[in-house]
């Protein structure tokens, strides 16, 4: 393996004493000369027909500078997917109806957040309530409320990208009410496949909505300048250059005249890459004041107005062979993405794109429909389907294992797949650790010895087959056992803006400036970047500065979503630095009067192979750039495309066309501690192996996973969006209950280190996928603890409790 | 209307003009200027804006500005001294037990707190001690080995 100086490193983070010391500048702290603060009216009704707005009481309340509605602005639509075939469906301000409790009706600009506040309560807003659906089951019903009756025209933001693909009315397609994206995906034969099947199960699993909880609240700075017609923007984001698109065309105004402005995001974790209402307001009323506005999202409409992860319902019909393989699979999958599409059309599409990389199963069926219900909306969370998708498909593998009596562990290794694998949509796996993964995994919770190895006997209940071996005093309350799940998520994809682009820009004392497009969120892509930069160039990470996160001052980038920093923008950086490189090898080779070929370079230091005394250090080499051609200070550039094969996103509703590049893997195993008594389950230990082909940076790369490991455990045992009649009961820390730090398992998370071919150094994605395992791991754990199966999350004390009694 | 208390803020005393209703958090953010001391959820559940207010931790969303009127009050900016990182926060950039950074500053003096009242505490204390501080970022195991590092007196 090659030797490297930065990458590999544990190195600290380049932004870590800027955060210790709070000096770090994130979107909440910005304060403007004479910035105005802006605030929301919202409905209070899950669905309802706007009748009359009455503005005029809070626009002459002392201190309010304006009021808007959707009157203001009905021609405006935006939408996170925005095709022929799902046209935006998303207005700023409601224009015609609500249909959700928090819909935006009306915003304020006043000269601080109490006026604003006032104000809200003096619009005065006539509604004619609507009957309303809050679950896809009631959506779907023949007679069910329409939620959205209008049919969407014109172009959608996308087609300028080539997303017009054939033309006609793909509406017809999806024949079910209130059904707002179909994905449908097939190969093999199903039906020989069960006919070949040994033994069959069908089983039915649902995940809750879930909370992102991002510390920092959901913010927007907005300037505009009226002289030169310029906006800048601080947004609390994960891509920078997908909300300047998406924002230029809602303001009607050129790409080039919207500047997302850098500041640190305080956490994502996909809950800030949609483009919101009150960025579009921060930005139309700076425009219309020509002052500059500022929201910031309180915690309730963070939880409530935000993005949550779709709730999920998944049938499930699996057929194996008596030794485990599985023949056939059959997939129905139900999201309910809320009062608009938010991201419905992405996650029914990507529950297949987590599932089929895993298992080979030759005979498969898969549909996903999203469904509109007046719900809040849904969009991406670390992960975006994959938990709930590995939550169906593994905890059913498990009870398949045990109803043919194998070990879940031997099944999935015989049906995993492997490096050279080409995937039914044309995607290769060029390199795939799931077996190292789940070998490493299940050895890291003493599988072997750690499994109770419950048998489930046809269909009766569970018999406690041995004795506990649980730490109760009565040795029998508190009981353990051991459970595995395996994940996957892509590093990138085809999406706007489809590729990332970087320039290394060298100086005179032998330092480089990076200039990328990405945006730190917490998952450490400032650092990582730079040591990319830093290994390719030969000098030290201490060496670089960083420009980032600003549409102005550098070139385009994917953004903090899909998993694609390290592959793609890490790509384009590597390029970049290589680059710079080469140019730096030419002058060196002309001073020094020999061939590019002959040269060799370590710290800061241009030498010849040979001779190595003949040297020169990179300084000078860059100030005879300088001197000898033209002025040229030596500037690299490099860029690389989200799929490099294509030029074309996938199809979201035939699953056609190519994916990712790379699949990142992971294999997770926990075990956990049930009290029978109570119900409560409690992770002791979690272990993950993650294939991330190379960690650039250690440390960050176990802090992805750890962060994971948590959030993963949280969605599997307690976290959960309680809703009742659209109403949100738990929109708090308190009552929303995430991990806290004395929840925290003994965690044991290795990377396995396949070397992607395509990915800089070997890297690959892992900032999402271990979430995803950590749920069916659990489920599994349990099973094999207390004998009892949970068919959804969140594993509750009342639903173990209920099970065990039951 | 509004009132003119003193408060000792790192050290240095200022004088300011708060209405009733101002919170500590909203005065240091908003009058000192001191934004390292976050506002997460300003319901007191997150501990992001967590300060020391005569050493004690407190939730700065929760106390009234003029309840402090007189008290000494420790921030984030006040950690460091003379530009130099104090251990915590060098254990911190050092062992990745930061991510997005937002948490950090609460989970700092809450750390700085437990070790000037238990310098030698148990893994379980740690965890106690930052319970009140939640991170989503990077499920505390960095959080924990960094404050650990610190107390066992881990050269940094």
């Amino acid at each position: 393996m090659a030797e490297y100086t930065v990458v590999g490193k544990g190195l600290p983070r380049i932004d870590g004493p800027e955060k210790a010391t709070g000096r770090a500048v994130f979107t909440v702290d910005l304060k403007l000369p004479g910035m105005l603060h802006g605030k929301i009216l919202r409905s209070p009704h899950p669905h309802a027909r706007i009748i009359s707005i009455d503005s005029s009481a809070a626009e002459k309340l002392p201190g309010v500078k304006a009021v808007i509605t959707g009157k203001d602005i009905s021609a405006v639509r935006y939408a996170f997917v925005d095709t022929p075939r799902y046209p935006a469906d998303e207005r700023p301000l409601a224009v015609d109806k609500v249909r959700y409790i928090g819909d935006e009706v009306a915003a304020v600009a006043a000269v601080s957040e109490a006026v604003a506040e006032e104000a809200l309560a003096l619009i005065k807003v006539q509604y004619e309530v609507l009957p309303a659906a809050f679950t896809p089951e009631e959506a779907v019903m023949p007679g069910a409320p329409v939620i959205h009756e209008n049919t969407l025209e014109g172009t959608s933001a996308w087609e300028d990208w080539g997303a017009a693909g054939r033309a006609g009315d793909y509406r017809d397609e999806v024949d079910i009410n209130n059904a707002s994206a179909r994905s449908a995906i097939s190969f093999g034969d199903i039906g020989e496949g069960f006919r070949q099947a040994d033994h069959i199960r069908e089983d039915r699993f649902e995940t809750a909505a879930t909370a992102h909880c991002a510390l920092e609240p959901h913010a927007a700075v907005a300037s505009y300048d009226p002289v030169n017609g310029k906006l800048d923007l601080w947004l609390s984001t994960m891509g920078i250059f997908l909300k300047r698109f998406v924002l230029s065309k809602a303001l009607k105004l050129p790409i080039s005249k919207v500047r997302v402005r850098h500041s640190y995001v305080g956490g994502a974790f996909g809950g800030k890459i949609d483009v919101f209402p009150y960025e579009f307001c921060a930005a139309y009323l700076s425009m219309k004041l020509g002052r500059p506005v500022k929201f910031e999202l309180d915690r309730e409409e963070v939880f409530t107005t935000t993005r949550q992860r779709h709730p999920i319902t998944v049938n499930i019909k699996t057929g194996v062979k008596k030794d485990g393989t599985i023949v056939a699979q059959d997939i129905k999958v139900y999201a309910d993405n809320g009062g608009y599409r938010g991201s419905g059309a992405i996650v029914v599409f990507l529950c297949h794109g987590f599932s089929f990389p895993i298992y080979k199963v030759p005979n498969y069926r898969y549909e996903g429909i999203a469904v509109y219900t007046n719900n809040p909306i849904r969009g991406p969370q670390r992960g975006h389907g994959a938990p709930q998708i590995r939550f169906a498909i593994d905890s059913q593998l498990d009870l398949l294992a045990r109803d043919i009596g194998l070990d879940p562990v031997e099944m999935m290794l015989k049906n995993v797949r492997h490096k050279g694998d080409i995937l039914p949509n044309g995607d290769r796996l060029t390199r795939c650790g799931l077996t190292e993964a789940i070998k490493g995994a299940s050895e890291g919770v003493n599988w072997a010895a750690g499994r109770r190895q419950f048998v489930s006997g046809a269909g009766t209940g569970i018999k406690v087959a041995t004795a506990a071996k649980g730490s109760g005093k009565d040795g029998t309350r508190f009981r353990r056992g051991v459970g595995i799940s395996v994940c996957s998520m892509f590093s990138g994809a085809m999406y706007y803006p489809f590729a990332s682009a970087a320039m290394v820009k060298l100086h005179d004392d032998g330092s480089a400036t990076l200039f990328t497009g990405s945006q730190e969120l917490g998952q450490g892509c400032y650092t990582t970047l730079a040591q990319v930069a830093a290994e390719e160039l030969g000098i030290g990470l201490e060496d670089i500065r960083l420009v980032a996160g600003d549409t102005e001052l550098t070139p385009i980038d994917l953004g903090s979503f899909l998993s694609g920093g390290a592959l793609v923008t890490g790509n384009a950086v590597k390029l970049a630095a290589a680059d710079a490189r080469r140019q730096l090898l030419e002058v060196a080779a002309e001073i020094l009067e020999v061939r590019v070929e002959e040269l060799g370079y370590k710290d800061k230091q241009i030498y010849v192979r040979e001779n190595p005394a003949k040297s020169i250090p990179y300084g000078r080499a860059i100030q005879a750039s300088i001197f000898r051609k033209n002025g040229n200070p030596i500037i690299g550039s490099g860029s690389y495309k989200g799929y490099p094969e294509t030029d074309r996103y996938p199809s979201l509703a035939k699953g056609k066309g190519l994916f990712t590049s790379a699949y990142g893997f992971a294999a997770q195993a926990v075990e956990v501690e049930v009290d029978t008594l109570t119900g409560k389950v409690r992770v002791l230990r979690a272990a993950t192996f993650h294939d991330c082909g190379f960690p650039l940076n250690k440390t960050i790369v176990e802090g992805q996973v750890q962060g994971c490991v948590s959030m993963g455990m949280g969605q599997a045992l307690s976290e959960e969006i309680v809703l009742e009649k659209g109403q949100l009961f738990n929109a708090s820390f308190l009552n929303y209950r995430l991990p806290i730090a004395t929840d925290t398992p003994e965690t044991l998370d290795d990377v396995v280190e396949s070397l992607e071919p395509n990915g800089p150094f070997g890297a690959k994605e892992v900032g999402e996928g271990s979430v995803a395992g950590m749920l069916a791991a659990v489920a599994n754990a349990v099973h094999d603890a207390v004998g009892v199966r949970i068919y959804s999350t969140p594993i509750t004390p009342e639903k173990v409790l209920s099970a065990l009694e039951g | 209307m509004k009132r003119l208390i003193n408060l000792v803020v790192n050290g240095e005393s200022h004088e300011v003009a708060v209405s009733p209703e101002q919170t500590l958090l909203e005065v240091l953010r908003e009058e000192l200027g001191l934004t390292g001391t976050k506002k997460g959820c300003n319901q007191g559940e997150c501990g992001a804006c967590t300060v020391l207010v005569d050493g004690k931790p407190v939730s700065s969303c929760l106390v009234l500005a003029v309840s402090v009127n007189g008290k000494s009050v420790s921030t984030i900016e006040g950690l460091s001294q003379d530009g130099r990182l104090h251990p915590l926060q060098e254990a911190f950039v050092k062992y990745g037990a930061i991510q997005c950074g937002f948490c950090t500053p609460g989970m700092l003096l809450a750390a700085k707190y437990l070790l000037e009242n238990r310098p030698k505490p148990s893994e379980q204390e740690i965890k106690e001690a930052i319970n009140g501080n939640i991170c989503r970022c990077t499920g505390y195991v960095k959080i924990v080995e960094a404050i650990s590092a610190v107390a066992q007196g881990a050269a940094l």
